[in-house]
């Protein structure tokens, strides 16, 4: 059972009556994952709260379509599923429910923006200081990882997949690019908007697959150095990048 | 401190590795995984202190190696948040060519750093259009709209400032756009990066201007093309009060170009002219309006 699972859990959505119920039995008999889920829990706390405004309804209607997507692929009949899309997507829904929590704080943020929600991933400022800023990594971090994933998969995958593959991953950077823009951690934005540009190359149609497969390279080795930088802990190591 | 271990194996790989690379080799596969190995140790470079990467790298882009490899250690080197490494970003930029070149601007574009920023206009100035289009980009990545901008207004062909003014456009710049509708007066490419960003009210003011029909017909389309609420009233609006058939004309573009098959609708039936009806009865039959089958009818019972 993984944080992606528990933080539907937490939020009530995206899992069946069953699934609910062997989280539930779960947590019962394992403390571990019950100190696990309470602490998840308190970072989401940060982030949620009754009064909020409401997420911009298109940000929304985007998780539901991930999420439609994500349904569609699991009832459509596939002859061979050569790409591991359905993990994927479902993946992605999970990320993108993240980003969404995510956005919800940055939106409390900008209430209160005496206390930014993230910090520039710099050496003088460990993100762990910050409320929230750990629930915003580890949601960039399971997007890059998704994004890793999904790029690694198009090589075996079909058209169809690819590019829906790649639109799944354009609209998750976008979300988590607008998140770090509009919390000041410019570093992250630069960087996610960067991938966006190799990513809308890679979604071109007309890109031959030698031009392809040179992106997916560049893209995987640099969303596996920002996966690295997101892992090393600052305050263990004052003195990295 | 595993990855300590992986820092000096890098750095130790990457020291040695001009020579390494320079070898004959006559196996290809063996070239490779050369290069693979490379960059892997380019990558664990990320986890390393800036005083000890940034030889390393420096190393690895003075060397012998692959552009591949290169462009590796460039992305390391965006992260990199000292002088001297955006001076070696710059560097890099000014003295290589090609897809090296491309992407040592980019970098400095995920760098953000402003002097390095800043050094990039002489680079425009003097570069291909592939080197210009990376310029931009790097601009974009950098959110920098003031340096497009910039260079917009200091466009001396058209190909350049249509090129900013599309950058502008999809960084959602409206500001730049406004001030550079002062600078340079409306145009094709300048209308559509205003669709782009969303400005309805820079649309609405150059659809209102009846000077140029060419221009005010593009602008009233354009409003199609935002596609909100905002716009699809402004197209409504335009339709209703606009003595000029083109105007209206346009206006109907728009909501055919936003799918505003309500507003058409609504026109349809406040309408008393039976051209009109036609006209619109048309226009939803090819916007695949639902509500299409029920008019039909209509009309052919004469209901209305």
């Amino acid at each position: 059972m993984n944080d992606d699972t528990l933080t539907l859990y937490y939020y009530n959505d995206g899992l069946t009556n069953a699934e609910r119920q062997e989280v539930a039995n779960a947590l019962a008999i394992d403390p571990a994952l019950a100190d696990l889920y309470q602490s998840l829990c308190r970072e989401l706390e940060q982030v949620a709260d009754p009064e909020m405004p409401a997420p911009p309804s298109d940000m929304v209607q985007r998780w539901h379509d991930s999420l439609d997507r994500a349904i569609g692929l699991e009832t459509r009949p596939k002859p061979e599923p050569a790409v591991h899309s359905w993990s994927f997507l479902l993946g992605a829904a999970v990320t993108a429910a993240l980003a969404i929590g995510v956005g919800i704080g940055m939106f409390l943020a900008d209430e209160e923006p005496a206390t930014p929600m993230i910090e520039e991933l710099t050496a003088d400022n460990p993100i762990s200081e910050h409320p929230g800023s750990s629930a915003f990594i580890r949601g960039l971090q399971v997007h890059l990882r998704e994004s890793e994933q999904g790029l690694t998969s198009l090589d075996t995958g079909v058209d169809s997949d690819r590019s829906l593959l790649i639109m799944n991953i354009i609209e998750q950077n976008r979300l988590f690019e607008r998140v770090a823009e509009q919390n000041d951690s410019e570093n992250l934005a630069r960087v996610l908007r960067a991938f966006q540009l190799v990513l809308m190359q890679l979604a071109a149609e007309d890109i031959s697959d030698e031009d392809a497969e040179a992106l997916r390279a560049k893209l995987l080795f640099e969303l596996n150095v920002m996966l690295t930088k997101l892992a090393n802990n600052p305050s263990d190591e004052p003195t990295t990048i | 401190m595993q990855y300590r271990k992986t820092i000096l194996l890098s750095v130790a790989l990457l020291l040695g590795g001009v020579a390494f690379g320079q070898d004959e080799a006559s196996d290809v596969s063996e070239v490779d995984d050369v290069e693979e190995l490379k960059i892997v140790a380019i990558e664990a470079l990320i986890s390393a202190p800036p005083e000890r990467a940034l030889p390393a790298i420096t190393r690895v882009l003075q060397g012998n190696n692959s552009d591949d490899v290169k462009e590796s250690a460039l992305f390391i080197l965006s992260q990199i948040e000292t002088p001297e490494a955006q001076a070696l970003l710059l560097d890099t930029a000014r003295q290589s060519d090609g897809e090296l070149q491309e992407e040592a601007i980019q970098m400095i574009g995920i760098g953000g750093d402003p002097q390095a920023l800043a050094g990039l206009r002489n680079i425009y100035a003097s570069g291909d259009s592939d080197v210009r289009e990376s310029v931009l980009e790097a601009y974009l990545i950098a959110d920098d709209s003031k340096s497009i901008y910039e260079l917009a207004i200091s466009a001396d062909n058209e190909e350049d400032l249509e090129n900013a003014v599309e950058m502008l456009g999809a960084m959602g710049a409206i500001d730049d756009l406004r001030d550079l509708l002062d600078q340079i007066g409306p145009s094709e490419g300048l209308i559509e990066a205003y669709a782009i960003a969303g400005d309805v009210e820079s649309l609405r003011t150059i659809a209102a201007d009846s000077s140029n029909p060419e221009t005010q017909a593009e602008a009233i389309e354009a409003l199609g093309i935002v596609g909100d609420t905002q716009a699809d009233q402004v197209l409504v609006q335009i339709y209703k009060d606009s003595p000029s058939e083109d105007v209206r004309e346009a206006a109907l573009e728009g909501m055919l170009i936003s799918g505003n098959d309500e507003a058409v609708l609504q026109l349809y039936r406040d309408s008393t002219s039976n051209a009109e009806k036609r006209e619109l009865l048309e226009l939803l039959s090819i916007m695949g309006s639902e509500e299409v089958w029920d008019l039909i009818d209509e009309a052919l019972e004469n209901r209305r």
